[in-house]
């Protein structure tokens, strides 16, 4: 009796194994919570149309992404930024080869709590306020209130893409709060009225605002022509080119076909446009 | 007995059932909610829009029953659209001024009837299922309405203070025009519209979830969180009970086993998040266990958690079976060996399923060690011979990922209350299945 449910499990063991050398439509992504929502929307959609395919995402951070690539345990990794000439070289000296394919832009906005009365930042001001020379928002005009910074973590790609573009690659603040997602960003601002945050453009909604930067609000249209200074390209890294017909493939270019666009667009991003963007 | 020393055993049992109430009220306190709110996922009033997403992603529902409702949904919104359509025609005869500034007001109505009812008449579908359906939820609907009917509006006059939320009525945007009866119309006519219907929905938990939690159940998490589970406590309890035979029966009381008691207590107090790290660097980027996170390295790495607790639980087991027992076995001609698998371990099983079970909850409610060796925020349920290779969503880890990282968290915090509600009472049921059999044992033992 216990011999044939030992054989009995032996077997089914052996049987899963062999099946799973046979699963073959299996797509994993890792990386940028920004990037997150879009590999989510596509996940979504090549699913419903292709029953047999799965997918995965996690949404661990831009620099998670990048390693989980670099370890080759994952087939895509969404990134916020570029991958830096060190991660490259970590990926070739492991025999990974690294391919940028720019899914979407994105525009960084700086929000704040809606009560805040600001009507706009110079990045200079953004600056000053992470650096911690401005303090309180009465020298920039409101009530005397504590500014309370918020920041992404060092993980994250959108935090490296605001302490290039912002902060000139300085420090921040010893009293930023770091949090972990462009979620967390939003709702930490949302519940603290002299709070300062940064995030994604599609994590922006109602209950937060927006404030111009250098008097250009993000929008579609001020990211696209690049007026608003903040403005990103949104990345997907794979090892080496997909080849065409893969289900990577189709996942990779969606975002080029008008079903991928729209997808791109109804979660808050800005598609890229027909010319390629510069 | 003095009159104080009573008077202070009155006191310490007074403290006792003091401590004793204040526990209870905050085991209701923590468990009511998290009944009543996570019902909310199950039991709810769904409207006709959830009726019509239910029929075309997961294929439910009586078909013909739903075209009728559609139908009415269609003639009770069919003044309202009809509204739209006039003022909209009316536009470009309004003086270039006015026009841009209504045409704006118009596009943010029309973005908000969209959220509140689903796409308008003679829009193409949209490709993401969440901008598919208007609210199917009657309680989100009723949040919805209120967004169509009052604007916010923030007064900055005090420069003091932080600005004061207002709220202006949108017809006011509209006053004069086609538009302005359309919101006491809205207002009267939501229900008609929408057509509430309380609404059982026992398939969250066997449904996977589409469009990233928005529709659906949280069949993947669930199975997830079972397969991670048991996966831990497979490959923990052989090692853990053998070790603890060794250390209780067969190890000399020397330098090696103290060494060793003091690493385990030690590894008991480490941080989650430090095996974590350590299964990722360890099982995935060292052994390759699987190709990218998996099951089995979320499993070996639980493993490891757990495996002090149950080495500890099954040493106190084994040290409270009697000497006699042992002593019985070996007068009887049982080798030393012999005498603990036939006698001193089946005595000591009980004890053992305890460390088991308690280890087992830890297990499923663990974070931090699954985050980066097993854990995905959108996944398909695994098939049994997935858990090698792939990575699962697991309960622990999704309802932090919905309450926080995700995009649309005020949207679907149903489902947020839902999962914890399905990840307590997995906790509970795995624990109540360990107390019956342990029940079971202790009698056939005595028997």
């Amino acid at each position: 009796m216990h011999t044939r449910t030992i054989t009995a499990t032996l077997t089914a063991l052996a049987l899963s194994a062999v099946m799973a050398t046979h699963a073959g439509e299996e797509i994993v992504v890792d990386g940028s919570t920004t990037v997150g929502p879009i590999a989510k929307a596509f996940a979504e959609y090549l699913m419903s149309q292709h029953p047999s395919l799965r997918i995965s995402v996690s949404e661990s951070g831009s620099g998670n992404g990048a390693k989980s690539l670099i370890n080759g345990a994952c087939q895509v990794a969404t990134m916020s930024r570029p991958m830096k000439p060190q991660e490259t070289l970590a990926a070739q000296v492991k025999g990974i080869n690294p391919v940028a394919h720019i899914i979407a832009m994105d525009g960084l906005p700086i929000i704040v709590h809606p009560s805040n009365p600001l009507k706009g930042l110079t990045i200079e001001q953004a600056r000053d306020i992470y650096f911690g020379r401005i303090n309180n928002w009465q020298f920039l005009g409101g009530p005397n209130a504590r500014i309370v910074r918020i920041s992404r973590d060092t993980n994250s790609g959108t935090y490296e893409c605001f302490m290039e573009m912002v902060m000139n690659k300085t420090r921040l603040a010893n009293n930023v709060e770091y949090v972990g997602s462009n979620g967390a960003v939003r709702q930490r601002v949302m519940n603290t009225p002299a709070a300062i945050g940064y995030a994604g453009l599609g994590f922006v909604d109602a209950t937060v605002k927006a404030v111009p930067v250098n008097g250009v609000m993000p929008t579609a249209a001020t990211v696209l022509d690049n007026s608003y200074p903040l403005s990103r390209p949104l990345f997907m890294y794979t090892n080496g080119e997909p080849a065409t017909g893969t289900f990577l493939h189709a996942f990779l270019t969606l975002c080029q076909t008008p079903k991928g666009k729209e997808l791109i667009q109804a979660v808050g991003f800005v598609p890229l446009v027909e010319g390629g963007q510069q | 007995m003095t009159p104080g020393t009573r008077f202070i055993e009155r006191l310490f049992t007074a403290a006792c059932y003091g401590a004793l109430a204040v526990m209870v009220a905050a085991l209701l306190l923590l468990l009511v909610p998290i009944f009543v709110k996570g019902m909310g996922a199950l039991v709810f009033h769904g409207t006709v829009e959830y009726r019509r997403m239910r029929h075309e992603l997961f294929d439910r529902g009586d078909g013909a029953q739903l075209a009728r409702e559609q139908a009415q949904m269609q003639r009770a919104a069919q003044p309202m659209y009809a509204m739209l359509a006039e003022f909209e025609a009316a536009l470009p005869t309004n003086p270039p001024a006015v026009r841009a500034t209504q045409a704006a007001a118009l596009r943010d109505l029309q973005q908000r009837l969209r959220v509140l009812l689903g796409p308008l008449p003679g829009e193409p579908q949209p490709a993401l299922p969440r901008s598919q359906y208007g609210q199917t939820r009657w309680d989100r609907a009723q949040v919805k309405l209120h967004e169509v009917l009052y604007a916010e509006v923030w007064d900055y006059s005090n420069p003091d203070t932080m600005g004061q939320k207002m709220e202006v009525p949108r017809q006011e945007q509209f006053a004069g025009t086609a538009l302005a009866p359309l919101f006491p119309f809205l207002q009267q006519h939501t229900r008609a519209i929408l057509q509430p219907r309380l609404t059982c929905y026992w398939r969250f938990f066997t449904d996977a979830s589409r469009d990233a939690h928005f529709f659906g159940g949280i069949k993947p998490e669930l199975v997830g969180t079972l397969y991670l589970t048991l996966g831990a406590v497979l490959l923990a309890v052989p090692f853990g009970v053998l070790s603890a035979i060794y250390l209780v029966e067969f190890a000399r009381d020397g330098l090696l086993v103290r060494v060793l008691r003091m690493c385990m207590n030690t590894l008991a107090g480490v941080p989650s998040i430090v095996f974590g790290l350590f299964g990722l660097a360890c099982f995935i980027n060292t052994m390759h266990v699987s190709p990218s996170k998996s099951v089995l390295a979320g499993s070996l790495t639980l493993a490891l958690l757990i495996l002090p607790t149950i080495i500890r639980a099954a040493e106190e087991a084994l040290r409270a079976v009697p000497m006699t027992y042992r002593e019985a076995a070996i007068s009887l001609g049982a080798t030393p060996w012999y005498a603990v698998i036939s006698t001193v371990v089946p005595a000591a099983l009980p004890g053992i399923l305890t460390g088991v079970v308690i280890s087992m909850g830890r297990a499923a409610g663990e974070t931090a060690p699954i985050i980066f060796t097993a854990a995905v925020s959108v996944g398909q349920t695994l098939r049994i011979w997935d858990v090698l290779t792939q990575p699962t969503p697991v309960l622990s880890w999704n309802i932090y990922n919905v309450a926080t990282e995700h995009e649309a968290v005020d949207e679907i915090r149903h489902v947020q209350f839902g999962m914890v509600l399905a990840l307590v009472a997995l906790v509970l049921l795995l624990n109540g299945a360990a107390i019956i059999l342990r029940a079971r044992m202790a009698r056939a033992l005595k028997g």
